[in-house]
This record gives C-alpha cells, sequence and structure tokens, in this order.
C-alpha cells in the first residue's frame, strides 16, 4: 500500500514538474492528461486492487479439509466474547491465537448486527442473531493486534474493541490455562 | 408526432440508460446470488461440471451483456436521424456512456464467472 502510494506520488510530482519545465509542457496537452491520469493509470491501479482482492477473498474462506482452529466469537451490545471449543476457556474482548495457523472464527450476536473485524489480518464479517458466520483469518507473526466493531449497533459501538494476542504455538496453550484458571 | 421537448426529455433520459442498466444488473446479480446460496444451488454440478449456481449467474451476466450491447447499437442507429447541435451532443454522450457502462459491467460482474460463490 505504501508502496503503491509512493509511486502514484512520485508519478504525479513528476507530471507536475513537467509543467514548468518549457519542453516538456508542450507534451501534456489536456487530451493525453485526461486519457493518461484520468483513464489508464486509475484503470491499470483498479485493476490491480480488484484481483488482489478477489484473490485475499477466495483465501478468506473457510474451505473444508485443511487444519484449521475454530473459535466462537459471540457479540453483545457492547462487547466482544470469545469462546475455545474443547477448553472452558472464555474470554471477555481479548482474544488469543496461535501464531501461523488458519483460524475459523465462528462469528454470531445476541442481539443486534455487530460486524467482527481485525484490520491487521484481514477481512471483516457481519455478526448475525440467529445467524453463523464464519471467516478464516491467520496471524503471520505473534504480537497484539487491534480489533473493533464494524457495523454501527447502537451508542456504545465506537468503543466496542477488543485486542487480539497472537502466542508462538508453544505459548498458546499456556495462554489459554491462564485464562482458565482466572 | 413526438414535439422537440419531449424528444429532448427522452435523450437527456438516455444518459442515464447505460448506467441504469448497470444498477439493475447489480441488484439482479447480487439478489439471485444470495437466493441461490440460500437454496444450495452451488452444490453438485448440472452441467459441464458447472453448478446452478454457476450456470444461473451465466446466464443472467449473459442476458445483461447482451442488452448492454443492444443499447450501444440502438443509440448508434437513432445518431443518424439527429438534427440540432445538442440532439447530437445528447446522442454521443449517452451513446459514450452505455459504452463505459459496458466496460464497467464486464469489469465489475466477471467475479460471477470466476469467484467462489457461497460460504462453503
Ligand atoms: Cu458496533
Amino acid at each position: 500500500m505504501l508502496a503503491g502510494a509512493t509511486v502514484i506520488f512520485l508519478a504525479t510530482s513528476l507530471a507536475l514538474a513537467g509543467a514548468f519545465i518549457p519542453s516538456v509542457r508542450p507534451l501534456l496537452t489536456p487530451k493525453r492528461l485526461i486519457l493518461w491520469g484520468g483513464l489508464v493509470v486509475p484503470s491499470l491501479g483498479l485493476a490491480a486492487l480488484v484481483a488482489g482482492a478477489f484473490a485475499l477473498g477466495e483465501r478468506l474462506l473457510p474451505r473444508q479439509g485443511a487444519e484449521t482452529l475454530r473459535i466462537e466469537v459471540v457479540a453483545r451490545q457492547f462487547a466482544w466474547e470469545f469462546r475455545y471449543p474443547g477448553t472452558p476457556v472464555a474470554t471477555r474482548d481479548v482474544l488469543h491465537i496461535p501464531v501461523g495457523r488458519d483460524i475459523d472464527f465462528a462469528v454470531t450476536s445476541e442481539d443486534v448486527i455487530h460486524s467482527f473485524w481485525i484490520p491487521r489480518l484481514g477481512g471483516k464479517i457481519d455478526a448475525i442473531p440467529g445467524h453463523e458466520n464464519i471467516v478464516r483469518l491467520r496471524a503471520d507473526a505473534p504480537g497484539t493486534y487491534g480489533g473493533i466493531c464494524a457495523e454501527y449497533c447502537g451508542e456504545g459501538h465506537a468503543p466496542m474493541r477488543f485486542t487480539v494476542i497472537a502466542h508462538a504455538p508453544e505459548d498458546y496453550e499456556a495462554a489459554l490455562t491462564s485464562e482458565a484458571a482466572r | 408526432m413526438i414535439d422537440a421537448t419531449s424528444r429532448r426529455t427522452v435523450l437527456l433520459l438516455s444518459l442515464a440508460a447505460g448506467f441504469g442498466l448497470w444498477a439493475v444488473a447489480f441488484v439482479v446479480l447480487y439478489a439471485m446470488l444470495s437466493v441461490g446460496c440460500a437454496f444450495g444451488w452451488d452444490r453438485g454440478s448440472l452441467v459441464l461440471g458447472l453448478s446452478l449456481q454457476r450456470l444461473q449467474l451465466l446466464l443472467l451476466l449473459g442476458i445483461f451483456l447482451a442488452l448492454h450491447v443492444a443499447l450501444v447499437v440502438g443509440l448508434k442507429a437513432r445518431q443518424s436521424r439527429a438534427d440540432a447541435a445538442t440532439d447530437r451532443f445528447l446522442r454521443s454522450a449517452a451513446r459514450l456512456a452505455a459504452i463505459a457502462a459496458l466496460a464497467a459491467s464486464v469489469f465489475t460482474y466477471f467475479g460471477a464467472v470466476v469467484l467462489t460463490t457461497c460460504n462453503p
């Protein structure tokens, strides 16, 4: 994203600088500026973004067969609850995940529609009462990521955040155990 | 006989025809995609390894692209009968918009051909 923005910024600066160079200026006809700056370049940029988004979207789908971990996400006004099947652990507004493993988040809601979103890890998915949506995400590096409700759900919507802690695989079990002891 | 004012009204409306068609295609494809997923049309294959879901989306897309082409052709056919300069301008603008809308439909809806349609 930063690299793309830098390229666009430099290209625009170059075109702008050309307007001040007498020998270059006649080349910058309105027709060329509109054709290249208004049609060709944005179309190429959009095509690249769309292709990237489609490829990423396919990766977020919970396909069968893969060795995934399942975590249940329940949204309610105005908090997130995370349950870890196979353990008695439930955490509130803090989500523990292992690094380097695909995780299927089964997302639902107890009241209104919310949306589960960890921007650094990928796409968001709606949390709908009476319905379970699944999104497959993966953290490649350990650390703390921010998560947020991405669908307006009432007056407590804006601060309806949660923290994602991505543990190294060997630390993950220990993290859940210490949560269970709480 | 249509008077000049109502003819211009039709011409003015034809400016929006191309992207109006794009918008209708958007709503219909989105709705039928969701209906297909709800009824499980994506499971199994009907013909040539294609599911009912893929077939109905391809059929709808084909219909809308054909309508787009018909619109572009239709606007060209009427172009020759243009008289006043304003009419000529409106006709060519409507036709260019219809061509842009055709390109937009190909660009935005080709996903219906290649992408996974429902949550597996
Ligand atoms: Cu919210």
